[in-house]
């Protein structure tokens, strides 16, 4: 039946094509907006997961990925510092971060707002290639961190801001947005310079001092967006998420489970995202039902003789799926080779964006080629098997 | 039931029903056929011949009968899907208009009932486009043959698998004489070598010389 379905279609040559180029472009919007959602979301939890902490700790009833930023209000470090068992703190290290926005490489991005002193924290084990990270911007820290609270600051902003108008970004962003060391960024009204520029992988792209983002968005109060904990040596994550979680009123989550609350807070849009890839895929399935009715109509003189030679109802459903599935087939592979294309295009035209095409994804395009095509074949071969011979046959 | 008949068929009637006009065919047709006949059925256009060709050949249900056997299977209750497999075993069917597939070479479109049967094919399909003369041609497709070369390859597939039943309608309707008569003596042929029972409808008086009866139709009956 593969011989007679094959020998139609190439009988049909651009109606074949047609189809499959139809069922190939649903296929690759699928790959494509899933792979860009898995992408960047395996890229930012990758990233995330390079700090060397534990745990995290969030505004309640924030969404991780649409975190405004928004800093805590009344949470400071000092009191994670002070939570405590009856062997000390639980805290080895505090990890305040505050976020701000900045257009870089031609796109929106995070702005990691954190002490230079807490550098290597982000680092790990990734270089600096170029310049610094942080260079006079150590000592503005220590300074504003040296100032009493109660103080009234009376010097102007810019002033006050000498030395920590800096910037670290990674060598992605450097290389996407042609950056060099001295670059000066604008971003809140200040000219900030590229001061360092370190290995891909850690957990932001652009760096600024913690003290220079809160003497610009928060006048100099020590507020964060989040929190990473280092835990003190030998401490369960779990046990000290629970007594963090029982001392404030925030959202406390191991830094392992990052991955996971990624997804689950993507996963409304990743739903609105896979939803109208599907709809685009049926209508591409819909254009087999079409085409295939169509074929069922055109070749109706054809699958009468099918019938009078005996082939039965079964094998002409099945004759009409075989088309079917050998259209999805060919267009799964074009759908392939589409969403490859595709990121190849989308790594040159928005590079700092991640498309992931896993072995998964792809099998996942298969199983819906097959299926799409059985099932859009379904009702043109069941027209068929339901041709009477003699009446098609005596009517031409 | 006489194991001698390959058709017996005793009070058919037979209507066509479109858009609620039911437009009478057959009027009570009795017919029996012995295994090894060669028959020619003719009747002029309208008469009810092809309507009672399907029949037989089980492309259409029998809805009115007293009996309606083909090779002792009695038809006249068979279901879509039992009719189907009693075609594919038993009957092979040469059409006025050869009925071949566009898209199959003439060999694939020979062996066709063969792979419908899921039957080997071995040297039987080259074998017969020999005897049929379309050796040289077993490579091209329906359309770029002579109509007589088409009605062939029909006849070629028609027979292949040897069925015990041969039914043609019109078989030379669209041949020229020449066409015509290479054709009749090749279905002569073949039916002298392999002893099928044949049905065969024509208009053309000269294409029933070899038949072993000639019957007449005229309203839906058979006349003297």
């Amino acid at each position: 039946m593969f011989a007679l379905a094959w020998s139609n279609l190439t009988h049909h040559k651009l109606r074949a094509a047609l189809s499959a180029l139809a069922v190939g472009i649903g296929i690759m919007l699928l790959l494509i907006s899933r792979g860009l959602a898995n992408g960047s979301i395996n890229e930012v939890n990758d990233r995330m997961q390079s700090v060397d902490a534990e745990i995290v700790i969030l505004p309640a009833q924030d969404n991780i990925i649409f975190t405004n930023g928004a800093p805590f209000r009344g949470l400071h470090e000092r009191f994670l510092h002070k939570i405590s068992d009856e062997q000390g703190p639980l805290a080895a290290d505090v990890i305040p971060v505050l976020f701000g926005q900045v257009r870089m490489g031609g796109q929106q991005q995070r702005l990691f707002g954190i002490d230079p002193a807490q550098m290597d924290v982000f680092l790990g084990s990734r270089r600096v290639l170029q310049g610094q990270a942080f260079d006079h911007a150590q000592d503005f820290a220590k300074r504003i961190d040296a100032e009493d609270p109660q103080t009234p600051r009376d010097t102007p902003l810019a002033e006050r801001l000498a030395g920590g108008l800096e910037l670290v970004i990674d060598e992605r962003l450097q290389r996407v947005g042609e950056y060099k060391l001295g670059d000066t960024i604008p971003i809140m009204g200040q000219n900030f310079s590229i001061v360092g520029i370190i290995e891909t992988g850690v957990a932001g792209r652009v760096f600024a001092p913690l003290q220079t983002l809160r003497e610009i968005v928060v006048a100099g109060e020590p507020h964060a967006s989040m929190y990473f904990i280092r835990l003190r040596h030998g401490l369960d994550p779990s046990a000290a998420l629970e007594r963090f979680a029982a001392e404030l009123d925030a959202r406390v989550e191991l830094k392992s489970d990052y991955g996971r609350l990624l997804r689950e807070s993507f996963a409304s849009v990743n739903l609105y995202m896979t939803a109208s890839s599907g709809v685009a895929l049926v209508a591409c399935f819909l254009f087999i039902l079409l085409t295939m009715y169509t074929v069922v109509v055109e070749r109706s003189r054809e699958i009468a003789i099918l019938k009078s030679l005996g082939v039965s109802r079964l094998g002409l459903l099945r004759l009409s799926v075989a088309e079917a599935l050998l259209i999805s087939l060919g267009g799964v592979a074009v759908g392939v080779g589409l969403a490859l294309l595709g990121k190849l295009v989308i790594g040159v035209v928005a590079p700092l964006l991640t498309v992931d095409l896993s072995g998964s994804g792809l099998l996942v395009a298969v199983i819906i080629g097959v299926v799409g095509g059985t099932l859009s074949a379904l009702y043109p071969g069941y027209r068929a098997a339901r041709l009477e011979p003699a009446l098609v046959l005596g009517n031409e | 039931m006489n194991d001698d008949w390959m058709i017996d068929i005793a009070d058919l009637h037979y209507a066509y029903e479109h858009a609620g006009v039911v437009e009478p065919v057959l009027h009570g047709i009795n017919l029996r056929v012995r295994r090894g006949e060669f028959v020619v059925i003719m009747g002029p256009s309208g008469c009810g011949k092809t309507t009672l060709l399907n029949i037989i050949g089980m492309m259409m249900p029998a809805r009115r009968a007293t009996r309606v056997t083909v090779a002792g299977q009695d038809t006249l209750h068979l279901s879509d899907h039992a009719r189907t497999r009693l075609r594919r075993v038993l009957l092979g069917f040469v059409f006025q208009r050869f009925n071949l597939l566009p898209t199959l070479s003439v060999r694939q479109n020979v062996a066709l009932p063969l792979r419908i049967r899921h039957a080997p094919i071995d040297g039987q399909v080259d074998a017969l486009l020999e005897k049929v003369g379309l050796t040289e041609l077993a490579g091209k497709k329906p359309g770029q043959l002579s109509v007589g070369q088409q009605q062939r390859v029909a006849l070629a597939r028609a027979v292949i698998g040897s069925p015990a039943l041969l039914l043609a309608d019109e078989p030379t309707g669209n041949l020229d004489s020449a066409n015509a008569q290479a054709v009749l003596d090749l279905l002569l042929k073949l039916h002298t070598e392999t002893g099928q029972t044949v049905i065969m409808i024509t208009h053309n008086e000269h294409l029933t010389i070899g038949a072993q009866r000639v019957l007449h139709m005229r309203d839906g009956q058979f006349v003297d």
